[in-house]
């Protein structure tokens, strides 16, 4: 039995692996690409999923890409890189699905785009917002939202503008987070802030305590935090627990969702975060779009949704353009695309670094958010400074 | 990081390190009972913490019951289920090799934190009751932290009460000193094994429900409690019970003096650091184990 | 069954020229987790010593292999030799503490020491990138990759199996069956366990190094996951914990039971992992195997 164990297993394992046939040239365009559907990243995976869903639901409605019917092929790489890595492989070698589509998050990002290259495969990463991915002299990766560093930058310019002086910078140790926080630093230098604080926490941390009893007796103007949404919460309840008083205080991921205003409640009030998009923007046909999304997945989108849908139209314009699926002629259109969609400008340089595309700067005010910045897509005025946790 | 510490921030901190050192001492005494009466290391400890908070959110959600009322219910409800453990699973493995009852607890802790998921997701919940702080002098002494050290120094108490004085208690005593002793004197030894259990789950469902109000709750909140509470118990001794006292509230001075001189993140390796210098200097804890 | 064995190998062995480039690196995460389950094996199925972090010795090997390969330039097989060395050199510094003690101190500093390593790789940014992570310079080499996987999985077998039929293995098995009886017969407990603890971190050294290079992007959080001890602990038992070939078994069955049935109910696939894990000691400690060795009388060295 055990010597012929292994011999039935190598046999089931070959079946395995070599019993997807390839598809043919008539049926649809499959679209691969492996998402972040459980584990760490789950909810916001699944929003981009749905965004991929919507894509595809309306490019048929329209007749299809290049006369052909899209078909997304998504599998679930459990928020791990290396998961991610192995079932892109499969997507390409085992599947041969005709395009690929980004996953979620830098870091799974960063893993795979080393297979996408391998096979040289165009890859859209809708929601990769770290620049190293695409500075490292990859040919086929285009990037869709805006980099990392720009997240705080809303916060900081307000902050300058109206004559701070001083800013603590604190951030989760992650890719997106460190470059979120390394861009709020160099940008505060530049416009004549001095940065008196930084410090990076692990993620998962709970207890900012000692992290804040720093920050207070730097006593900045301006905090700003390149967080996630747990951390974001921690941070601001033990914000008001020490009594720590900025005048202006921000955060970067998470601090859009409206989750992060019904575990708050009140205390969610003036604070600053920064999205990549929001529904209330005035980009052709956003709104309508909203509704259509909350009709189709009976919940709200979040700006990963957005992305998602509009990183997979991006594609499917360029290789409308191209006519044509093979990988360097689409590649060529993509960097040659400039393109308005519901989640905004599209237009990237010569490495596929993203450089129309705007973020948004708001505050929580009365239970909602209100765009303050940047002036052209505002619609409120930010409500400045923000009071004492004693004076509310 | 370019911050002079002055004594008013050091202040603070041992405020913060006092304040969760409780917590840590009630709930490592849970983790504490059951190795000293069964010599089993419950590494499903923090998952049942982790239970323990949610009971508390469940409460409070959905029929918004006071989170402080709370507390009492989630140690029944915890007492339950740690008695149905130990019924169940553990008493099969409490005679067998380390090794097993190391390996069954471990399994038991990856399926409860795997059932929360199922059921609850993995979604952040926050129990938003009390916050901000009372601000005395320069200090702010955190609302809920407050509560929570109140809570967890008056269940630490009455535990120490019971132990000490209950006929229950001095079962429970005479069995970890020595299992065959106490049997020769009439002690339900299966009795207690099952009782404690349920006890010591009950700690660790106080230390869940009084962190629902402090911090956000998901499902693998627990796994740094089996860790930690591990680590008191080797400060304050093994078997050593008013040893977790002393082990709890020394761990959160040491992580929160840490985390001011050095960052927050190498707090975490100082306390690991100790754990490894103790077991080389002095393993039998500092307060010398084995002693109740 | 020595025929069996080469037949096997020889398949194994040919497999890349006819597989596409998914297939190899599923065959190769196999003998990954054949190196892995094997070396938690040595230490934990044979002392009886539970190892709750041994990703620590993976992570450890990753970015060892991975630093010497951006930054020093290293070809790739001597970094991962070199993560096998730093893997050893960090079983010294945890294992000369904890094991001169007897009982549970062992298996909590293990479960603690992940996420320490994790503190310490994402604080000394210089070195390792932090949070960043680390960027190796593109190169496919997968299929290289797959034979030296290959290779190391054969060797830690092979190696289980010269250990559980030398006296030094016997002296292991007692350490398990009765530590005090163990030191009493002049046996050197400490010793042996920490030669056994240190024998077992080369294998997820080298694995870790591989790992690194075949992905080529490695960061903190995703190297040091609780999730990779806990699969290489689940694979042991459910082959066999204490034998030669049942972490082959186990990593063989569950790895393809995974990919194949799990990948479509991702929900359920870690409780699962737990129900076995329970399952296992409670109702057949010994594995799959340990009940076939029962069964067809099977010799005690497989």
């Amino acid at each position: 039995m055990t010597s012929k164990a292994p011999t039935a297993l190598a046999v089931a394992l070959a079946l395995a692996v070599g019993g997807v046939m390839p598809a043919t040239a008539q049926g649809p365009i499959r679209i691969g690409a492996s998402l972040s559907l459980t584990g760490t990243y789950a909810k916001l995976g699944k929003n981009q999923h749905e965004g991929y869903q919507l894509c595809e639901k309306e490019v048929n409605g329209k007749g299809g890409l290049l006369g052909r019917k899209v078909q997304f092929v998504v599998y679930d790489d459990q928020s791990m890189p290396a998961t991610a890595v192995r079932l892109y492989e499969k997507l390409i070698t085992e599947d041969m699905v005709d395009a690929i589509m980004g996953p979620y998050s830098s870091p799974v990002t960063e893993a795979a785009v080393n297979v996408t290259e391998k096979y040289k495969k165009v890859m859209v990463a809708p929601l990769a917002a770290t620049t190293s991915i695409f500075k490292k002299g990859r040919k086929y990766i285009f990037m869709v939202i805006s980099p990392a560093e720009v997240y705080l930058e809303g916060l900081v310019d307000m902050a300058a503008k109206r004559g701070l002086k001083t800013v603590a910078v604190v951030n989760e140790d992650t890719l997106f987070s460190k470059a979120a926080a390394s861009g709020a630093v160099e940008l505060a230098k530049k416009k004549g802030m001095q940065v008196v604080f930084t410090e990076a926490y692990p993620k998962g941390n709970t207890d900012f305590s000692a992290l804040l009893t720093k920050i207070k007796a730097a006593n900045p103007d301006v905090i700003a935090a390149a967080t996630y949404f747990d951390d974001a919460v921690a941070l601001t309840r033990q914000m008001k627990e020490l009594n720590v008083n900025p005048k202006m205080y921000g955060v970067t991921v998470g601090g859009d969702l409206p989750e992060f205003y019904d575990t708050l409640k009140q205390n969610a009030e003036y604070i600053y975060g920064a999205t990549q998009w929001e529904h209330t923007l005035p980009y052709a046909g956003n709104q309508e779009w909203f509704e259509s999304y909350k009709k189709e997945f009976a919940h709200d989108p979040s700006y990963h949704s957005a992305a998602g849908y509009a990183g997979c139209l991006v594609y499917a314009e360029a290789a409308k353009r191209a006519n044509s699926l093979d990988a360097d002629k689409v590649r060529e259109q993509l960097l040659k695309l400039e393109m308005r969609t519901i989640f905004g400008d599209y237009k990237v340089d010569a490495d596929g670094f993203q450089v129309a595309h705007k973020m948004v700067t708001f505050q929580w005010q009365k239970e909602k958010k209100v765009t303050v910045w940047p002036d052209d897509l505002s619609k409120g005025k930010p409500l400045f400074p923000t009071p004492a946790w004693t004076g509310r | 990081m370019n911050v002079v510490v002055t004594p008013a921030m050091l202040g603070q901190v041992i405020i913060s390190g006092i304040l969760s050192g409780a917590l840590y001492a009630m709930v490592a005494l849970g983790l504490g009972l059951i190795f000293g009466v069964m010599r089993v290391i419950n590494i499903a400890h923090g998952p049942l913490l982790m239970l323990g908070s949610y009971t508390t959110y469940f409460l409070y959600a959905h029929f918004g019951i006071n989170p402080l009322l709370t507390v009492p219910i989630a140690m029944a409800v915890l007492f339950v289920v740690g008695v149905l453990l130990q019924r169940g699973l553990v008493f099969r493995v409490v005679d067998a090799p380390e090794l097993s009852s190391l390996l069954l607890t471990f399994g038991i802790s990856i399926m409860l934190v795997n059932l929360a998921q199922l059921a609850f997701t993995s979604d952040l919940r926050a129990v938003e009751y009390i916050t901000g702080s009372w601000l005395v002098g320069g200090l702010a002494f955190s609302k809920p932290r407050m509560i929570a050290f109140v809570f967890a120094a008056a269940v630490t108490a009455l535990s120490f009460l019971v132990l000490k004085f209950t006929r229950l208690g001095k079962a429970i005593r005479a069995t970890s000193q020595s299992r065959e002793v106490a049997m020769v004197c009439g002690v339900d030894v299966g009795r207690i094994h099952m009782l404690t259990f349920g006890f010591a789950s009950a700690l660790a469902a106080a230390g869940g429900a009084l962190l629902a109000v402090i911090v956000a709750i998901q499902p693998e909140m627990g796994g740094v409690w089996t860790f930690k509470s591990f680590l008191v118990i080797v400060l304050g001794g093994a078997g050593n019970y008013p040893g977790a006292l002393v082990g709890g509230l020394l761990l959160g001075l040491v992580e929160q003096v840490a985390s001011l001189f050095l960052t927050t993140q190498l707090s975490e390796v100082v306390a690991y650091v100790l754990l490894v210098l103790v077991l080389l200097v002095r393993p039998s804890g500092l307060l010398g184990g084995r002693q109740t | 069954m020595a025929a069996a064995i080469l037949s096997v190998l020889a398949a194994l062995a040919a497999y890349p020229v006819v597989g596409t480039g998914y297939g190899v690196r599923s065959v190769q995460q196999i003998f990954m987790w054949i190196a892995l389950a094997g070396s938690w094996n040595l230490i934990s199925g044979l002392t009886g010593y539970v190892s709750f972090g041994h990703v620590a010795f993976f992570g450890a090997g990753a970015y060892a292999g991975a630093i010497l390969v951006a930054s020093a330039g290293w070809p790739w097989p001597l970094a991962a030799l070199a993560g096998g060395a730093a893997a050893v050199v960090l079983a010294v510094v945890i294992g000369y503490p904890c094991l001169r003690l007897k009982g549970p101190y062992f298996a909590i500093a293990m479960l603690g020491l992940n996420e320490v390593l994790r503190a310490l790789v994402s604080y000394f940014e210089g070195l390792t990138g932090g949070g960043n992570g680390l960027s190796l310079p593109t190169l496919d080499a997968s299929v290289p990759i797959y034979y030296v996987m290959g290779v190391l999985a054969v060797v830690v077998t092979a190696m289980s199996w010269l250990i559980v039929t030398s006296r030094f293995g016997l002296r292991l098995m007692t350490i398990r069956e009765d530590e005090v009886a163990a030191e009493a017969m002049g046996i050197d407990t400490f010793h042996h366990k920490l030669a056994a603890l240190l024998l077992s971190a080369v294998g997820p050294g080298v694995a870790g190094a591989l790992m690194a290079r075949d992905q080529g992007y490695i960061e903190p959080i995703s190297v040091f996951p609780l999730a990779i001890t806990v699969t290489m602990i689940v694979m042991a038992l459910f082959g066999g914990k204490g034998t030669v070939f049942g972490p082959v078994l186990g990593a063989a069955a569950l790895f393809v039971a995974q990919e194949i049935v799990w990948a479509r109910y991702p929900y359920v696939h870690p409780l699962l992992f737990g129900a076995i894990i329970v399952g296992v000691v409670l109702l057949m400690p010994r594995g799959v195997l340990g009940l076939l060795q029962q069964r067809y009388r099977l010799p005690r060295t497989i």
